[in-house]
């Protein structure tokens, strides 16, 4: 899996000598991104790649796949040299490897989008994610800082925000709202962003913070609800399953697609000055609006299939969240692509195809259909 | 441990309250201990290991061990860093009140140590409020909880700074005080647990650490004044705090927990003072011109200042009937005072050669 980059070492500076025309060819910029196997991570990976950067991730061990997302663009190690994607063991709660890893590959761009990232799990297991999200980043943030120290390089570092930061405090949110988390993880992500504006103020260093407002795509994460919707609607369609359990409908979120907020991510670092950013679709919308627009685009009314159950509330309920961004499109230049009713159907279509193939699995007995009551 | 039982003559005594504090070590930790015992509570403290002594602020009221039935103090070891222990403490001593005060404090040293800084401010008090809820829960039980806040928090944004101040800390510290208090206030909001954030502005005292501005100075102050020493170093002498009494701060702290339901609260003198304000004061009293020992050195000026603190304490004093009683002048002196002492008994030994006297360049 992981794989040492000595080859892709001595590669990059090859690329970089003089060419025989005299002609000197701009160095290949190297990325380094926590969190490479999430939803962010893959299409960021994939956004990069496509910008001809190199790209190293840092993932966590696990006895399980844990790549699914990044696997098409992956390069088996054995062809080592040819790899402009590589991964490597590290964890945000283990500074050792943090900093180990940011010496040996000498990042120009550091993407920390590794986060416990699910709201109802950080009241499971809050300390977890306090260690990860929050002490994490400020990990990752002192080991950036020193290696600028110590080989006197210029390493840019970008923040994942999340609008839960913003919380209870009443839309629209801009970089100038002030906080009020409604969970662990929203608290944790509120100490993430104060430790990356201290160390720019601090420091000097070139970080960025984008408090991105929720993004889906279909490779969000099934425990999400609006992948949770689409998943349960594919299998619903080809008759794998009869039942929707739900929580609060009348949850509004700001949802844009995955796929553009990896750009303003990458547009943060591209400018003269670092800085937090907004980055959302400024449209709210609520769970009711995307049941109706999803289960609709298949012809079914999601009544028939939806029942409320009480244990999907949170402790803490976040109403209400639309972002104002307003200065990533001033600054930044970047405006979403994808609209919510695109953004659904994307997502339903893709869910769909999924299980297609799992009812021929299920046909052919090589799988439960899994049936909920 | 304590006794609730009926006395003989029929008569139903109130049960004696039970506080757990940690941070019981440090300034406002003793000062905190002492005011409860006064009021009559079993306070148990949980202290960190260490090879070296460290109960010296309340060696005085501490009752050896081997008294332990007489005992209304008593020391545990435990670590915010460590669940297990959190827990563990939680149900053998069955608190009615914790008091949250035990953190890595120093706003300079968290520069050098910020992951540290990190795990013990901020996630070492959600540790401790997890398992507090879960206590409470598993016990039918309604602890109390106070969580020390920072001026630190507000740092840069301009004064005076109330519960509705937004913040923007400068610091490691002060970032992590600012997940703490969010921490809180969300499990306040989430599970109904009754937890308070105390957003004490700077409070100082004889007893505050050597390595906090006010006491180095005052310390220097005493050593310079008996011909221990002649040079004092500091940073920016232009700093400005609102700097009130810890043995009054505390009080606030209680007063919190006893309200009708929990809520946040400044606790403040709301008076600025500069550090070169200090240092006119304190070496005035004893009759010095600090110009003639003050030295400027940029190592203590801070990676991103703090310019200027001062508190808004009027929520307060309006629901919690809390006022400061000790002023800047009387504060200042408080502290000469006992360092003068400290310095006396020091110049002591150090005559008699069993100390040296640590003269600085």
């Amino acid at each position: 899996m992981a794989s040492e980059n000595n080859g892709s070492r001595s590669d990059s500076e090859s690329i970089t000598a003089p060419k025989a025309d005299s002609t000197v060819v701009e160095p290949r910029k190297i990325a380094l991104i926590t969190g490479i196997t999430g939803q962010d991570g893959s299409y960021l990976t994939e956004f990069l790649l496509g910008k001809g950067y190199e790209v190293h991730g840092l993932i966590r061990r696990s006895s399980n796949f844990n790549t699914q997302r990044i696997n098409h663009i992956y390069i088996d190690p054995h062809n080592v040299n040819k790899a402009l994607m590589k991964l490597h063991y590290a964890d945000l709660t283990d500074a050792s490897s943090l900093r180990r890893w940011i010496d040996v590959i000498k990042p120009d761009e550091v993407y920390n989008l590794a986060a416990q990232s699910h709201v109802a799990v950080s009241f499971e297991i809050p300390d977890y994610t306090a260690d990860v999200v929050a002490t994490g980043a400020l990990r990752l943030l002192e080991a950036v800082r020193s290696h600028t120290i110590d080989s006197g390089r210029t390493v840019k570092y970008y923040q994942a925000g999340s609008s839960e930061m913003f919380g209870s405090t009443p839309p629209p949110q801009s970089e100038t709202t002030p906080f009020h988390p409604r969970s662990p993880y929203a608290a944790s992500k509120c100490a993430a962003h104060w430790y990356t504006v201290n160390y720019r103020e601090a420091y000097g260093l070139f970080a960025c913070n984008g408090i991105l407002f929720n993004h889906e795509s279909p490779r969000r994460g099934e425990n999400f609800v609006t992948r949770k919707i689409t998943r349960a609607l594919g299998r619903i369609k080809v008759g794998l399953q009869t039942k929707l359990f739900l929580g609060n409908l009348q949850a509004s979120r700001d949802w844009g697609f995955a796929g553009d907020y990896v750009e303003a991510m990458w547009l943060m670092l591209q400018q003269e000055k670092p800085d937090d950013y907004v980055v959302a679709t400024e449209e709210g919308h609520t769970v009711e609006e995307f049941l109706d627009v999803s289960f609709g685009y298949l012809g079914l009314n999601w009544k028939d299939y939806v029942e409320i159950d009480q244990r999907y509330f949170r402790p803490a309920e976040v109403d209400n969240l639309q972002g104002d961004a307003s200065k990533a499109k001033e600054v930044l230049g970047w405006k979403p692509q994808v609209g919510f009713e695109k953004l659904v159907k994307m997502m339903v279509d893709e869910d769909l195809e999924l299980a297609k193939r799992e009812k021929v699995l299920v046909d052919a007995g090589y799988m439960d259909a899994k049936q909920q009551p």
